[in-house]
């Protein structure tokens, strides 16, 4: 794209510095023989600041001859302007059209940004379906969480990468680059590409529906794996990291260093659908996070620094890192941050020693609001912990804190929901139960409520979500129960999305029509409030004669095939069984630091050695 | 000790917001590892501050700020160290050392000069545009639509143009520069100045703004009016 077309575009939107990359650390290249582009359906601000895509990013450009490129979503001004100018959507780079790319890859984060992939190929002159597209176009496959079930997408994409991608990316690359010296067709392609551990390629695979109902899924060629298996990273301390990470000029949702000190989460949550694809636990060396840090700090010039992981109060050197690296960053005025921090840890000292450098908000979540309900879920945290812990944080100078909540939980009952306006009150009460001295001024105690999503591969995969009125319902309940306390103030997360969410999340190939047909309806940006057109989705389901209320009210008998089990994501499903069992009894399964409970069967003893 | 210092911003950099370039100084100035100094309190932040801000979409050759430095470095190592810190688009091409009594720069400002480019609807030739410019220096008023806090109001802006003339003119492209008075308190914009000729041409268009320097009283290291 020339200079002047460019100019032009960027003069009519309102964000044009979305678009214009020339970042610090943007790659450079002259020479190249291998174009990626790494694509993210959403807005800049908030691709950026996705870690998967900015290992990813470093991981391709290390390597000989590959030039990766990013492209985010544009935004609705810009999409308009592309169309009504006849441009094509193009990368931060080098300002290219996807087209000229040999692997345009995806990365999937949350359901609700379907429809945004399809935009980005559309702008692109790209057919949406695999099955049109041949040798001439890039290929497309799609990363990222949402693949452990990519039925609803799997249609689109030419492959589908499973799991951690440190390793699986590169030799993805290589595959795809030595398939175009030989000069093999798309279906040799394919095939070779199916035989890398983590690589599923749906059109090797065909679902049959009976009734309706998903029944089973066809494998056809014996080249391709019974069941494409998640692609795990065993030695995440020497694995790449993000390295030069590259700094915004606008401010992004994450403006900051990340390091991540550990993948996988020990703590066994049953509705975290993170909790169970990212297994098992693997865990950087301090001396490696300490260096990292110092490194990324270094090259970035950013003056905050987030350690990040599922559950980083859980990283078993924690106590001994922390201070350490707050002191190391302290010289440079750099405050550290943890994104997420445990309740039933020894948390004051460190609480102190973070603020002395700079004071960020404080989250809990509890994510029920009795321990019935805590126990169900197997968020193994007591009142007394959060009690303990917000006291500490007041006491050192806090005075707002943040909780969260789901609602729509399984075997939830209103009790449960009352429940979470009584823990607000007892919140407030350690508050203003301190002496005014000791104490801050202009306490909020913030309670964030969403609803519960069942998700695939968890303990819960079989449930019915609530219907809307009932979440409806459940939140005037909870509405009501607040009133009163001091301080409170309730947020709750739009139901209606969350209907959307569960659909996509245990769908099948059959969404693919809809989610086209709903494009085509104008949805875009789903998850943005201001553009979710709940209508123009109905419309795409009746018109391919699906209901969106049985994919996500109809609760899953246990031994039904499911669409998402034509992958392995390795957790087996007789353990998320035996965890439903358990769930239904309110009866707690110990964090597997204390234990294996044995979620990869057979394999338990390959993959984790916590 | 602080250093007084003017950096360039270039081709799409434009498009970032006058806080984008302050977080992008500060970044930058920690890679290049430069002694700051910082402020006192519980959030202490780097001793910089701007001559004035630039609008978000406007490029130049000149933008001037001062940092407070805890050890003494020489412009030349200033210049040399920042600049490789510095992203694509946006370098600085004059330091100075000063002491710490001198005057802040927001309050030496006086004026800024400025290229302004109009892509009209049609062809405009010099001489037109020579006369509209002509014209407009002639007024004792140019009345332009000007956004305030409360609402649209009818605004006078020629006391705020010091000069103004043509630099070329071919098809659909005019070029005028203009240098407009331009302190602490405000001045000349150069978007409202784009529109007043747009108005006497009896066009329509789009335009950019390059701002070719910055003028300062009182201190002869800076650039003047003159």
């Amino acid at each position: 794209m020339d200079d002047r077309t460019l100019d032009l575009l960027l003069s009519r939107v309102e964000k044009p510095a979305r678009y214009i990359g020339s970042e610090w650390n943007m790659e450079r290249k002259e020479v190249f023989d291998f174009r990626f582009a790494l694509c993210f359906p959403d807005v800049y601000e908030i691709g950026m600041s996705h870690l998967g895509s900015r290992i990813l990013y470093r991981v391709l450009n290390d390597m000989d001859g590959v030039y990766c490129e990013r492209c985010f979503a544009p935004w609705t001004d810009m999409e308009q302007a592309l169309r009504e100018m006849r441009e094509p959507l193009f990368t931060l780079e080098t300002k290219s059209p996807l087209k000229a790319f040999d692997i345009v890859g995806f990365s999937l984060l949350y359901e609700m940004c379907y429809t945004n992939v399809l935009t980005m190929l559309d702008l692109s002159d790209i057919p949406f379906l695999a099955a049109e597209r041949d040798e001439s176009y890039p290929l497309i496959v799609a990363g990222g969480p949402c693949t452990c079930n990519a039925e609803p997408i799997a249609d689109l994409m030419d492959a589908i990468l499973l799991g951690d991608g440190e390793e699986l990316e590169p030799e993805l690359v290589n595959c795809v680059r030595k398939a175009k010296a030989d000069g093999v067709s798309k279906r040799e392609l394919l095939l070779r590409l199916a035989a890398i551990e983590g690589v599923y390629v749906p059109s090797l695979y065909r679902p049959v529906y009976e009734n309706g109902r998903y029944v089973k899924t066809e494998r056809l060629h014996e080249r391709a794996p019974l069941h494409p298996v998640r692609r795990v990273v065993r030695d995440l301390d020497s694995a790449k990291y993000i390295g030069r990470q590259l700094v915004p000029h606008i401010q992004i949702v994450h403006d900051r260093v990340a390091v991540e000190v550990m993948r996988g989460c020990t703590r066994g949550c049953r509705f975290c659908q993170a909790g169970y694809i990212y297994r098992p636990v693997r865990e950087r060396k301090m001396e490696t996070l300490l260096e990292q840090t110092r490194e990324l700090v270094r090259c970035t010039g950013y003056d905050e620094v987030s350690l990040l992981s599922l559950s980083t109060g859980d990283y078993s050197e924690l106590h001994t890192l922390l201070p350490r690296i707050i002191d190391d960053m302290a010289e440079n005025k750099v405050s550290v941050s943890l994104p997420s921090l445990r309740i039933d840890s020894l948390l004051k000292d460190d609480l102190e020693k973070m603020q002395t450098v700079r004071k960020g908000g404080l989250t809990f979540a509890p994510e029920a609001g009795t321990q019935r309900m805590r126990d169900v879920i197997n968020k193994n945290v007591t009142e007394d912990d959060l009690l303990r812990a917000v006291t500490d944080a007041f006491t050192a100078g806090w005075c707002g804190v943040k909780l969260y909540f789901m609602i729509g939980l399984p075997t939830e009952t209103d009790e449960d929901i009352v429940g979470i306006a009584a823990l607000a009150k007892k919140v407030s009460d350690c508050f203003y139960r301190l002496p005014k001295d000791k104490r801050g001024m202009g306490f909020r105690v913030t309670v964030s409520v969403s609803t519960f999503v069942p998700k695939p591969w968890t303990a819960f995969q079989w449930c019915a979500q609530d219907r809307q009125e009932e979440i409806v319902r459940k939140q005037q309940l909870l509405k009501a129960a607040l009133k009163g306390v001091r301080g409170a103030e309730l947020h709750c997360h739009p139901s209606v999305l969350s209907v959307l969410e569960a659909v996509f999340s245990r769908g099948d190939r059959r969404l693919t029509n809809v989610l086209i047909d709903a494009y085509r309806n104008g949805c875009r940006f789903d998850s943005w409030a201001e553009h979710f057109k709940p209508d123009a989705w109905e419309k795409a389901f009746s018109a391919n004669g699906l209901t969106m209320d049985a994919y996500a009210h109809r609760e899953r008998e246990i031994g039904e095939p499911l669409p998402w089990e034509t992958v392995d994501a390795l957790v087996k499903e007789s353990y998320l069984r035996r965890e439903w069992a358990r769930a239904q009894e309110a009866c707690t399964t110990k964090d597997c630091r204390q234990g294996c409970n044995g979620c990869f069967g057979e394999h338990c003893e390959d993959y984790c050695r916590v | 000790m602080k250093i007084i210092a003017a950096f360039e911003k270039t081709k799409e950099l434009c498009y970032t917001s006058h806080l984008d370039v302050q977080r992008t100084l500060q970044r930058a100035f920690r890679r290049a590892n430069l002694p700051l100094a910082f402020s006192k309190g519980f959030n202490p932040h780097p001793k910089l501050s701007f001559a004035t801000a630039l609008a978000t979409g406007y490029t130049s050759d000149g933008e001037w700020i001062e940092v407070g430095l805890d050890r003494p470095m020489t412009p030349d190592t200033f210049l040399e160290t920042v600049n490789a810190a510095m992203p694509v688009g946006m370098r600085f091409v004059r330091a100075f050392e000063a002491d710490d009594s001198m005057e802040t720069l927001s309050k030496l400002l006086v004026a800024a000069r400025y290229e302004i480019t109009l892509y009209t609807d049609a062809p405009v030739s010099l001489e037109t545009l020579k006369d509209a410019i002509g014209a407009l220096m002639d007024s004792d008023e140019v009345i332009v639509e000007k956004k305030t806090k409360s609402g649209v109001k009818p605004s006078n802006i020629r006391p705020e143009i010091l000069e103004a003339k043509a630099v070329s003119a071919s098809g659909g492209i005019a070029v005028a520069a203009v240098v407009g008075t331009l302190t602490a308190a405000g001045g000349l914009r150069a978007e409202t100045f784009a529109r007043a000729l747009f108005l006497r041409l009896g066009l329509v268009g789009r335009f950019t703004a390059h701002r070719t320097a910055l003028c300062f009283a009182g201190s002869d290291l800076l650039p003047r009016l003159a």
